[in-house]
């Protein structure tokens, strides 16, 4: 395994080298934005949606260390503390760091912080969250540098990768006019980013999409993360009430409690409304089932 | 003389199985006892999410069942006892046993109000259930293992 990721590494960096062009960040400029009055209430539910805190800690401060193949992630602070935290920011940083993985000063960012979901949003979405988390109490807090082992803490190289896995169409496209199973693949693709967890990684670290939210082993730990598609192996005998109870209550059909990473994932969906939790056990019920 | 070696014997025999009955472990009295409070949680779940008709009585026996739940759990976590019969007791229980005390008393007084409570109503069902289910969950986060399959 270590041998086989140095290789890799060694192809990409060659790579990235050739494509040194292609590895550009992205950046969308402030005329891409539309005429957009930002809601800070529906803000508040995207910022549940995209489950902010399960990384970045309750008061958003960031510090939390997530040790990898790659190196150490240390997640940042996104309070909008002015100079520890991202109070400086402009509604347009924000849109390209969630949409496109692109810091305000123009580097691609590491996809632990899961833009490639994110990217799928829709942009009055991340501007409501911007006027949201303005609101949000700044606390200061330097977490420093990220610690990655070299090459992955050559930045430019994860250019190659956006262009392999960065992707804005849908997962799993609907193929028939459902507003209730499209809020669900929204919620479910891109805000919600469960597809990082739930769906196993290929040696490149990207998405293995054909086996779309059929579980995978766990990022943070020892054990796997469920399938969670609706595949005997997964939640074939689930009902739709039954997940949006789960997401709800963090009961299982079998009355056991939610465990793990899940209880704050869990938590986060449990602000959301009804209807966008029934949206999500519609599109978990629709999309196809995998061993 | 035979008579009383089968008498010994058959007695004996009584007594180990009985004992043998009498000394099931506190790993597997505490996994049954968690297993009838999840067992008395589905019909209540039921009603919650509308798969079953609220039923006022049936609610109440689960309250009561948890009511027992709730005064024996706290003796069957000795010292001793942290591993065995594929316990799912996290060790925090024994090394921070005040805040798993915490916990017990948390649930009992959750049950002790949704039976005060005696809801009439899935809305009142709802209001009287919820703070149980949360300390089930906040107690299992806290001091189970998590079997991450």
């Amino acid at each position: 395994m270590k041998k086989s990721i140095t290789w890799l590494a060694a192809t990409l960096l060659v790579l990235a080298l050739v494509s040194w062009p292609l590895t550009s960040p992205l950046s969308l400029s402030p005329a891409d934005l539309p005429e957009h009055i930002a809601n800070p209430a529906n803000g508040e539910l995207v910022f549940h949606a995209g489950g902010c805190t399960s990384c970045h800690g309750e008061t958003l401060a960031g510090g939390l260390e997530l040790k990898s193949d790659y190196g150490t992630f240390v997640v940042p602070n996104i309070s909008p503390d002015l100079a520890t935290g991202i109070g400086s920011w402009t509604t347009l940083d924000l849109v390209n760091a969630m949409m496109l993985g692109t810091s305000p000063d123009g580097n691609h960012y590491y996809p632990a912080f899961p833009f490639t979901s994110y990217t799928r949003m829709n942009v009055q979405d991340v501007i409501d969250l911007k006027a949201y988390m303005d609101t949000l109490e700044p606390v200061e807090n330097d977490v420093g540098p990220q610690d990655l082992d070299f090459p992955w803490s050559l930045r430019r190289g994860i250019g190659l990768w956006k262009l392999l896995y960065l992707d804005q169409g849908p997962v799993v496209p609907a193929g028939r006019e459902d507003p209730v199973y499209e809020r669900g693949r929204y919620l479910v693709e891109s805000a919600g980013h469960c597809g990082e967890c739930h769906t196993p990684r290929n040696l490149l670290g990207g998405l293995q999409t054909s086996r779309w939210l059929s579980g995978g082993p766990n990022p943070d730990g020892e054990g796997s993360v469920p399938n969670i598609t609706p595949h005997q192996d997964g939640l074939a005998s689930w009902s739709a009430a039954d997940i949006a109870y789960y997401l709800e209550s963090g009961f299982t059909p079998d009355f056991d409690t939610v465990g793990g990473s899940m209880v704050k994932v869990q938590e986060n969906m449990a602000l959301l409304p009804d209807p966008d939790r029934e949206a999500i056990a519609t599109y978990l019920k629709a999309i196809p089932a995998l061993p | 003389m035979m008579r009383v070696t089968w008498i010994t014997a058959v007695l004996a025999a009584l007594f180990f199985a009985t004992s043998g009955w009498a000394s099931e472990s506190v790993q597997e009295q505490r996994h049954d006892l968690m297993e009838s409070a999840k067992d008395a949680a589905k019909p209540v779940g039921g009603m919650l999410k509308g798969e079953l008709e609220f039923d006022a009585a049936t609610a109440m026996e689960s309250f009561q069942v948890w009511s027992d739940v709730a005064a024996q759990a706290g003796d069957l976590f000795p010292e001793g006892s942290e591993t065995g019969y594929d316990t799912e007791a996290k060790e925090t229980i024994w090394t921070d046993r005040d805040g798993f005390n915490q916990q017990l008393a948390d649930f009992t007084a959750a049950v002790d109000g949704a039976i005060e409570a005696s809801p009439q109503s899935l809305d009142e069902l709802k209001m009287a259930a919820g703070p149980v289910f949360k300390v089930c969950k906040s107690c299992h986060e806290g001091y189970r293992v998590e079997d991450e399959n």
